[in-house]
């Protein structure tokens, strides 16, 4: 057993459990007492995520926060967490988010405490995966995060609701259909019998060959809940279903959880079958973003269009991953962290304006500015921050991911460049028809959002504002852990 | 005291004794359920505190050890659980409700029996005594199919009984023994002999009828539907589980025949594959969980064609999990149907305002029979696939996971109902005893921890392994 200190990554995990369970025994009519609860817990789970993201000793670097037990020995199987520079952002986000999102479902009637228990299931599966370093509980984590998802947007959800969760239901379970088999092959390939993760990524654990048959199996598991083009097609239409504070969840760190399962699993451990497969993988993001363009530019639903964003942003995640070098790892990283803000702030702010006007389809809207502006005003600085709009944390994520996609691969670099550009343009012209031009009078006399009601977007504005203006907060920790890592991996 | 040994097997004679006595009796005058109720949970201590003993009977005919003790204590808890969905038994006639309870004791008993049997032929007397009971328990309903299903499953049965005496005779035959420490022994060798091979393969079938495993698994639907909701969740638990000890003990004799693995192997991908198409489009519940009892039979089977001992240790544990994910689900269906009818998928309509809890259990139990994480149900899978792949048995464990994902469309249909539909007319909440209550909150937790903390049940699967081979 090795424990150094207090348990802070595990206290995480169960100010999340202690959350459930408390909803779970307060009867079902004191629905301000269930949304108090959730607020409260989620404020521990963020207060915890923040002060690890701070303790982090970035001179020393490597894992820190470690907490193993052994949990099943016969089959190497651990309880461990730790905390390093690719998942500190993460946990940090999750945290974030979570409790933003508690907060934008204020307003919620019907079935609030089943809700708010399904969230606290959701949210401790993201975090408990966000920090394993065990194969097994890492699965776990994974499948625990995914199936609230069902429930949530079928039962509290919108539009084509049933399809959208069944759709995405099976499609990120049929990932775990690849992800199981593979993580028991590399425990039993390796001869090392473990799931550590640390154990694993010993040099000369796998072969080669192993290496590249294993990356292929996580990359397309993983893929799917990242949104990776041609797994994406669940993601628009789960995202639409969802109700608000799902979908800020499941676009702002979900399919996170996607893209760094690729990176702490498939990257990590089969390192030579990232070599093998970037190409592919580059391309694929590429298409990826390219397509999220063009698919969103004929959308006329908000949430489609906030969702094919999402589906080119993941794109802007992969080819960074896909680079093989330090800049493009570091970018990927912070593209994580950014987008999960910016969609999370996206995906809230139209939240509010749909409660007041049950649509949101672009025609129907128009001169929004006029009626609502301080809700316009965050939808607005969303969209931007999404054009990578220097200021914003997304503008340092994208710059470091194109520079080093620039470098090795030039056309496709060029072509997602490109791309995004006409995102850029898109995204104003969503802008101009929403929130400008002539006012549909039908709902001239909605309320503006309250401060209260507004301080969920708010935190998010700040947060955005804050890595924009000082990127260097998050930089430098994700460069503590890329920079070994890209050390050790022979070129 | 070497009688001592035998403790659980004198003490359920015992108890079948006491219902054949009450069944003499009027019925008016009788507490059935108070006393099954009793006797089954004394019977769950009784078998625990035997646990530990070890000990050979009747020229090493039949044999108590670790491995057969666990499994008496996995039958005794199936039977009690069972004993506790019967507090509303509405399903079956009042004057037979002590037949009822005799013939569960009974085929309890015969698998009781089945577990310590080292020798063939007290193994199929053994089994003979359990299937019979077996035969009288699935007509006993009250209107409805049950005939059809009781002579759907007498037929089947005996058909199967049948071919596993032929295949009883030419192990016989082959080997010259009819024991099975000196089959351990002597079959390795012989398994180039078709006659040994066809012998040991033909023994399994009896077990694979027991566990409906493809190709016998034709009765299983119209049995679970035409059977009392009670009687199913016998079937579906506490004879798997029962079924799963025997395959484990006779493929253990084989010594890693790689022929017979892939006959196995075979066999789970059709099973597996099979159970879960045809579960997808079934609208009544108790066929639903037939067919993912056909599906189930083949996840099993991936442990024990490992033929390694994390193989059948995984295989145990899997047992185990079967029975406490199968039977929350029943018990569920049982509270719900408290009339003792069929209950369509569709009819769990608003059960998360009729009953919560009901609606949790119900949540957990299929979220467990889906694979999914951190229920039991999950980590038994996790083990079963993890024995498969040291064997290199790659593209079994995929299709297997491909399976699940497959079956998780089913199983998402009833979560879909008690979660989200809505009855046509307004139908009253359930109200739960407080045993229920606390029968069903223990059930939750017993999945749940069990998939979080496998160790030391995984750790007793183990040891029951070691004791074995």
């Amino acid at each position: 057993m090795e424990l150094a200190g207090f348990p802070y990554l595990s206290a995480i995990l169960l100010s999340c459990v202690a959350g459930l369970l408390v909803i779970l025994f307060i009867p079902r009519e004191r629905e301000t007492l269930v949304k108090w609860v959730s607020l409260a817990f989620s404020g521990i789970a963020l207060a915890l995520s923040i002060y690890v993201y701070c303790a982090y000793d970035r001179m020393q670097g490597g894992l820190q926060f470690v907490e193993k037990l052994p949990w099943v020995e016969p089959l190497g199987i651990q309880y461990f967490n730790g905390a390093d520079g690719f998942n500190l952002p993460l946990i940090l986000l999750t945290g974030i988010v979570h409790f933003t999102g508690i907060l934008t479902m204020w307003e919620l009637r019907g079935r609030v405490k089943e809700f708010f228990a399904f969230v606290c299931v959701l949210v401790l599966g993201v975090f408990g995966f966000f920090m394993s370093m065990d194969l097994f509980f890492l699965f776990v984590w994974f499948d625990v995060s995914l199936f609230p998802m069902y429930p949530l947007i079928a039962i509290w959800g919108t539009t084509r609701k049933e399809y959208g969760a069944l759709k995405l239901f099976l499609h990120v379970l049929a990932g775990s259909a690849l992800i199981l088999p593979g993580i028991v092959y590399l425990a039993v390939a390796s001869g090392l019998h473990t799931f550590d993760i640390v154990a694993l990524m010993q040099p000369g654990a796998l072969t080669p060959g192993q290496q590249r048959f294993a990356f292929l199996l996580f990359y397309i598991g993983f893929g799917i809940l990242a949104g990776v083009w041609p797994f994406h097609t669940w993601s628009p239409v789960g995202h639409v279903a969802a109700p608000t504070s799902v979908s800020m969840i499941h676009a702002g760190v979900l399919m996170k959880i996607g893209a760094f399962g690729i990176l702490r699993v498939a990257i990590f451990l089969c390192p030579l079958g990232w070599e093998y497969w970037a190409p592919v993988m580059a391309v694929l993001a590429t298409i990826g973003i390219i397509y999220g363009v063009f698919v969103g530019l004929t959308q006329t639903d908000l949430k489609y269009v906030i969702a094919y964003s999402s589906v080119s942003h993941m794109g802007i995640v992969g080819l960074g991953l896909s680079t093989v070098t330090a800049e493009g790892l570091t970018g990927a990283v912070f593209q994580m962290f950014a987008h999960g803000i910016m969609t999370a702030l996206l995906f809230s702010s139209l939240g509010y304006i749909y409660d007041k006007t049950h649509t949101k389809l672009i025609p129907d809207l128009g001169g929004m500015s006029r009626v609502m502006p301080v809700a316009s005003g965050y939808f607005i600085v969303a969209a931007l921050a999404g054009m990578g709009v220097p200021g914003f944390a997304s503008f340092w994520a994208e710059v470091t991911v194109f520079i080093s996609a620039l470098k090795v691969y030039p056309a496709l670099g060029a072509l997602a460049i490109c791309a995004l550009v006409l995102s850029a343009l898109y995204m104003l012209r969503v802008v101009q028809r929403t929130f400008y031009g002539p006012r549909n009078e039908r709902y001239a006399r909605l309320p503006d959002v309250s401060f209260g009601l507004g301080l969920p977007r708010i935190i998010l504005v700040a947060v955005m504002v804050l890595f924009g203006l000082f990127p260097r907060l998050m930089l430098d920790l994700i460069q503590t852990a890329v920079i070994p890592f890209m050390g050790g991996f022979s070129r | 005291m070497k009688g001592l040994i035998l403790g659980p097997e004198i003490y359920f004679l015992a108890v079948a004794t006491v219902f054949l006595f009450l069944s003499m009796m009027r019925p008016g005058a009788r507490r059935d359920f108070s006393v099954a109720l009793f006797l089954s949970g004394l019977g769950v201590a009784v078998t625990l505190a035997a646990v530990r003993m070890e000990g050979s009977l009747l020229h090493g005919a039949y044999r108590v050890d670790l491995f057969s003790q666990v499994f008496k204590g996995l039958l005794s808890l199936g039977f009690f659980l069972v004993v506790c969905l019967c507090s509303n038994l509405s399903g079956i006639q009042d004057e037979r409700h002590s037949e009822f309870y005799l013939f569960l004791s009974t085929c309890t008993l015969g698998m009781m029996l089945l577990m310590s049997s080292t020798e063939l032929l007290t193994l199929y007397v053994a089994l003979e005594l359990a299937s019979y009971s077996l035969y009288a328990l699935v007509p006993l309903r009250s209107g409805g199919q049950q005939m059809e299903a009781g002579i759907k499953y007498f037929l089947s049965g005996i058909a199967t009984s049948a071919l596993m005496l032929f295949g009883l005779a030419s192990l016989f035959a082959a080997s010259q023994t009819t024991y099975i420490d000196k089959l351990v022994v002597k079959l390795p060798g012989l398994l180039n002999n078709p006659m040994a091979f066809i012998g040991l393969l033909l023994t399994l079938c009896g077990f694979f009828f027991k566990l409906a495993l493809f190709p016998f698994h034709i009765w299983a639907p119209s049995v679970y539907q035409g059977a009392a909701n009670q009687v199913t969740a016998f079937l579906g638990t506490a004879t798997k589980v029962a079924a799963i000890a025997m395959l484990v003990r006779l493929v253990s004799m084989s010594d890693g025949n790689t022929s017979l693995a892939h006959v196995l192997a075979a066999l789970a991908i059709i099973s597996m594959t099979y159970g879960n198409l045809v579960a997808l489009v079934q609208k009544d519940f108790k066929r639903l969980l037939a067919y993912s009892a056909i599906a189930h039979a083949g996840y099993s089977l991936i442990g024990i064609l490992s033929m390694n001992p994390t193989g059948y240790a995984a295989a145990v544990f899997y047992a185990l999990a079967s029975l406490s994910m199968t039977f929350i689900c029943f018990l569920v269906m049982v509270k719900v149907a408290s009339d003792g009818r069929d209950l369509a998928i569709a009819q769990f309509a608003g059960l998360h305002r009729r009953s919560p809890l009901l609606a949790l259990a119900l949540l957990v139990g299929v979220f467990s029979l889906g694979g999914i994480p951190p229920t039991i149900g999950f980590t038994g899978k996790f083990l079963v696939f993890n024995a498969a792949m040291e064997k290199g048995y790659f593209l079994l464990v995929l299709i297997a996971m491909i399976n699940v994902v497959v079956s998780l469309y089913y199983y998402v249909q009833v979560v879909k109902a008690a979660f989200l539909l809505e009855p046509d007319e307004e139908l009253p909440a359930i109200s739960l005893s407080v045993p229920t209550i606390i029968l069903t909150a223990v059930m939750v937790v017993v999945i749940v921890a069990g998939g979080l903390f496998p160790r030391y049940l995984f750790q007793l699967a183990e040891a029951a392994i070691q004791a074995l081979l």
